[in-house]
């Protein structure tokens, strides 16, 4: 029998319907969902070609051990006894746990539970580490929390929006849909990038191509513009934010062309953009990467908060600044407490979280100090379980990781395929994933989406949260983890983390298109727009932030010439686990290129399609060579999902001291044709 | 004529008390089915009974096939599709499909095409006056009906107006044109159809006609043998009771589909004509700019009910458009235009698939509207015709006019006609 199943799209954020065809239990087909409100019938490349990497060949069907230097099959009796045997041998500080953006709420739920009751540690993290720790910590202190504070489906409602660091053309096309609805009502669009993307290229009015990592002198610039011409809007800023007499003195000591002169934006075009987003009715914000992955990113979001509070687009449907999570849980794991600071629902570690979750788990000695964050824990201990993730691609400089994982007492890696993470481990556990378990997710925009299990997983593949509860009956805990079905963990969670109390099962069955936390009781519709009355700060107020200009911690010199930036395209994944999988996807884009424009190109003999050599202080990688005006001179464009072109070898591990994030997309390269 | 035309009503109670129209075409089925005349029938479901949520089934137990009765004017499944993609185009089974007449029209196409088989299908077309894109549909609801959408029952299309019952069985009204041009309404390729009774499957059924009647009614023509062989002995062996209609029945429902046409030619020309006015260089313009908001997602290809080949043209491994590359060249969206475009049934699904919303069932209309009126060819109503512009006549051979002068050739055409006659 050929049945049409609804599920949500496994790629990035924004939770997307579509149909899988399903006959005698296997996924022959998709078709379009054209009721879901996100993307009506329609799907990026990416949503078409959603199953395909189910049935990769190299599917991780049975647990394997490292013997000898190479990774058995093995059984989960045999598996799951060695870790805990070893696991119980180690102490708190030496125990760490990376989550994943793609695991279900109750996975990440009981993981980081795992982790804090019978590892007594906080250390655990997931992948916002490197993509939105920024945003929390930026947005933290200027408004109070660190979500979209909209729907997605209020972005077409703006006259004026303002794409901050993102490409959504290619990396979220169902907001790209709705700036374009947006864009034909008359609406202004600016895009700040350093590339001159398909999104600057066919979506923006204007494009502030700036100098890499110099979005603080724009950002004050805009500022400066506005309260220089009286542009601010006055009522709010008086009845809804504090600090605005700092920020006006300190915006008064800015000299525009000098800040002209640092970011390379013209005056000119600046001001015309200053203009709009200050004079607009609906002024929406968008924001990614390009504005968060600097030694710098938290004040960068500090800086465009701050915009956005002196604008007044803050509050009502369709304004504020949004970050943009790039997974389909990138906002979920967080929320259920995968961070070193957080214990479920945002507790901080060491305001009372610890004591509070004493009394919910029933248990003592949970621990208060923060954890190590992400990159930190590779390197500092020595039992580490990595689930759904792939550092050896996605943290900064591969090669120092590659050490820090060989050198562990213990690596566990629990994933669908034998990533570049995978052939370092010491047990592999294979798991099911998407639509082969059932849970919950939260997308972009706060909306919670339940997907079914709609087929088998392959072989002896398990659900996370099935492995984490039997381990921790293994390590004599079978009381607090007792869970036999995810059901039974997300009322849990609806108990431990309050945005979910309304949330059930049996309502995100019936409402397609999810349901955006917070949702308090049973007959509460969810929160479309945050911060209508106040924000989420301890006095209700926005906190205007004074931030200066710095410069990226590496700056191009006589050795390595050129700036460096990373990023992600259409037809693949982050680190291609999936998509490189897929062969419509890899036929697309089958090989790692890297983006150099014509100037530099003549310079350095190098031709459209040629191999050329990248090379910085951490690491050499070779990449076919796009000669394109896409990057401006000067500028080297990197996209980060190809094994064979990794260009985490190449980046700066520093961090953003606030947040703990790597400067990405800014490093010194330089780049040879390889004779 | 009237001998193939009837006024039918199920004799079956269950299936009355849910009926629209009297339940004949539910009880067709379940004569096809019960009786080993077709294994299966493809219909449409309301997936757990979400109204806005229909998709095509595969039904094989005549007793669920009650589950599948009644319209949903607010789902906009691809049925052809299913019978081509997933039920290997009917070649192993015997089926009934149930369709709108663009799913009907559709079929035939890849009948033609050799995608799905003759022999193995009967087509029970249904009238149609439009159909809805759901989230259109429960905006709509809410902001101008000002209901829930989940308290919409059903509704009517009819005479210029939309009708929605709702669940305490009240019912509100409003002009079609009114809230067209609100940009709501009907999907816009439904708003251009012409075709709204599908005489070329086997069974033509709808309401048209038989709104007169004391019981609840549909009004069925009989289009083939195929058509006639089955109702026949649905009558013959009881499972609906036929009267033949008057000839004011036969004429009400001739002056509805009248009247149809008539709105679905305004439309064409509120659609066509401010793109037919524009000057050949600014028409182009506006063509590219909506071909550069494609992201290559394939979406309106494998929507596309005709396209059918195995290893594309497009994809990127055939080296014919350059790989990786968003927006891709115009040569992807002309080639899909020149494969298809004299085919087009106007059902709307490539738009509908579409995720950057460009306006591509309108190029495809236009373009096929154009090119019926040079080849006096209508897609998908007549198996035996092949598409135009894959078949060759002998007098298109006799042309020496590389730049296609076309009424040069009509001229020419006409002109061989009657010299052919004479």
């Amino acid at each position: 029998m050929i049945e049409y199943e609804s599920t949500i799209c496994p790629y990035c954020s924004c939770g997307c319907g579509i149909y899988l065809v399903i006959k005698d239990g296997k996924i022959i087909g998709q078709e379009p969902q054209h009721e879901h409100p996100i993307n009506e019938g329609g799907n990026c490349p990416k949503g078409r070609n959603a199953y395909q990497f189910l049935y990769a060949d190299d599917r991780l069907k049975t647990p394997l051990i490292k013997k000898d230097g190479r990774l058995e099959e093995s059984t989960w009796d045999e598996a799951l006894d060695l870790i805990a045997a070893k696991l119980k041998k180690a102490d708190p500080d030496d125990f760490g746990l990376l989550a994943s953006g793609k695991n279900t709420n109750e996975e990440a739920y009981v993981l980081q539970k795992f982790a804090r009751v019978i590892m007594g540690t906080n250390n655990v993290e997931y992948c916002g580490r490197l993509c939105h720790s920024p945003t929390a910590a930026g947005l933290g202190p200027t408004v109070g929390s660190g979500v979209m504070p909209i729907s997605q489906l209020d972005i077409q409602k703006a006259d004026c929006i303002f794409l901050v660091g993102i490409n959504p053309k290619e990396t979220f096309p169902m907001m790209a849909k709705r700036i374009l609805r947006a864009k034909e009502k008359g609406a202004k669009v600016i895009v700040l990038d350093p590339r001159k993307t398909v999104t600057a290229r066919d979506i923006g009015n204007i494009h502030l191509q700036l100098e890499p990592g110099t979005d603080i002198a724009v950002l004050n610039s805009m500022m400066k513009v506005i309260l220089d011409e009286g542009l601010e809007s006055k009522e709010f800023i008086e009845s809804r934010t504090e600090g605005i007499e700092r920020l006006r003195d300190h915006l008064a000591s800015l000299d525009l062309k000098e800040m002209e002169k640092i970011s390379g934006v013209p005056l000119k075009e600046l001001k015309k953009a200053a203009r709009w987003l200050a004079k607009a009715e609906i002024g929406c914000v968008l924001y990614n990467q390009g504005l968060n992955q600097h030694s710098k990113g938290a004040d960068n979001v500090k800086a465009l908060a701050t915009l956005a509070l002196v604008t007044g687009q803050y509050g009502r449907p369709g304004t504020g600044i949004s970050p943009t999570r790039g997974q389909i849980n990138g906002e979920g794991t967080g929320d259920m407490g995968c961070l070193n600071v957080f214990y479920p629902g945002f507790q901080r570690v060491g305001t009372g979280a610890s004591e509070k979750f004493e009394k919910l788990w029933g248990v003592d000695n949970l621990p208060s100090k923060p954890g190590y964050p992400y990159t930190k824990m590779l390197q500092e201990t020595k039992y580490l379980w990595v689930v759904g993730t792939n550092p050896m691609m996605a943290a900064p400089d591969v090669d120092s990781v590659r050490e820090a994982l060989e050198r562990k007492e213990l690596l566990i890696v629990q994933d669908i395929f034998p990533t570049e993470t995978a052939q370092l481990a010491d047990v592999v556990l294979p798991v099911a994933t998407w639509v082969e378990r059932e849970g919950i997710h939260a997308y972009v925009d706060r909306r919670v989406q339940k997907i079914n299990r709609i087929i088998d997983p392959p072989a002896e593949a398990k659900p996370d949260w099935w492995i984490v509860c039997q381990l921790a009956e293994r390590m004599g805990y079978k009381s607090k983890f007792d869970f036999s079905s995810p059901g039974e963990i997300f009322e849990e969670i609806r108990r431990c983390v309050p945005p979910y109390k309304g949330i059930t099962y049996e309502r995100l069955e019936k409402t397609v298109g999810g349901i955006q936390w917070p949702c308090p009781t049973e007959d509460h519709p969810g929160t479309t727009t945050f911060f209508t009355k106040k924000f989420n700060t301890p006095d209700g107020l926005g906190h205007l932030q004074v931030v200066d200009y710095r410069p990226q911690a590496e700056q191009p010199d006589e050795d390595y010439p050129y700036v460096l930036t990373t990023g992600r395209s259409i037809f693949h994944y982050h680190t291609g686990s999936m998509t490189r999988r897929t062969p419509k996807l890899n036929d697309e884009t089958p090989k790692g290129f890297c983006q150099i424009n014509p100037t530099d190109a003549v310079a350095e003999k190098i031709r459209n399609g040629d191999k050329v050599i990248l090379k910085t202080r951490r690491g050499s990688i070779e990449a076919e060579a796009h000669v394109t005006d896409e990057v401006p001179k000067g500028l080297v464009f990197l996209p980060f999902h190809f094994g064979e072109s990794c260009a985490n070898k190449l980046t700066n591990p520093v961090l953003d001291p606030a947040c703990g994030m790597p400067e990405y997309k800014a490093c010194a390269v330089k780049i040879e044709v390889k004779t | 004529m009237s001998g193939n035309m009837h006024i039918a009503r199920s004799s079956d109670k269950s299936i009355l008390e849910k009926a629209e129209c009297g339940g004949a075409v539910t009880s067709i089925l379940k004569f096809a089915l019960e009786t080993g005349k077709v294994d299966g029938v493809v219909t449409i479901r309301a997936k757990n009974g979400n109204r806005y949520a229909g998709v095509p089934v595969l039904i094989t137990e005549p007793e669920e096939l009650s589950e599948t009765s009644g319209s949903l004017h607010c789902s906009t499944p691809n049925i052809p599709r299913f019978v081509k993609e997933y039920l290997d185009g009917a070649s192993t089974m015997k089926l009934a499909v149930v369709g709108k007449p663009c799913d009907i029209r559709a079929i035939i196409e890849l009948q033609k095409r050799k995608q799905i088989d003759n022999d193995n299908l009967i087509l029970i077309g249904l009238n149609c006056t439009g159909t809805l894109s759901p989230t259109t549909a429960k905006e709509m609801f809410i902001e101008e009906f000002e209901v829930e959408p989940t308290e919409v029952m059903r509704e009517d299309i009819d005479e210029g107006k939309l009708v929605i019952i709702l669940e305490d069985g009240t019912s509100k009204s409003k002009d079609l044109i009114e809230l067209e041009e609100k940009g709501v309404g009907r999907r816009d390729n439904c708003r251009r159809c012409e075709i709204n009774i599908p005489i070329f499957a086997d069974l033509a059924c709808g309401k048209w006609g038989a709104e007169t009647e004391e019981k609840k009614s549909t009004f069925i023509e009989v289009c083939s043998n195929k058509g006639k062989a089955l109702i026949d002995e649905a009558i013959e062996e009881g499972f609906i009771e036929v009267e033949e209609p008057d000839k004011r029945s036969i004429q009400l429902r001739e002056e509805k589909d009248k009247a149809e046409k008539e709105r679905a030619k305004e439309w064409k020309g509120r659609d066509f004509e401010p793109l037919l006015e524009l000057a050949p260089s600014e028409r182009l313009d506006y063509w590219i700019r909506e071909f550069n908001k494609c992201i290559k997602c394939y979406g309106c290809r494998d929507a596309c009910p005709i396209c059918y080949c195995d290893h594309c043209l497009l994809e990127a491994n055939r080296g014919f458009v350059e790989g990786g590359k968003i927006p891709p060249d115009a040569v992807f969206p002309l080639t899909r235009l020149a494969h298809v475009a004299d085919s087009c049934i106007n059902c709307g699904q490539c738009q509908d698939a579409c995720p950057m919303e460009l306006p591509l069932s309108k190029l495809f209309n236009l373009l096929n509207t154009k090119l019926s009126e040079v080849f006096d060819y209508t897609p998908g109503v007549d198996v035996e015709q092949g598409p135009p512009l894959s078949a060759v006549m002998m007098e298109e051979l006799q042309i020496e006019d590389t730049f296609l002068d076309m009424s040069s050739i009509n001229t020419r055409l006409r002109g061989s006609e009657s010299s052919n006659s004479s």
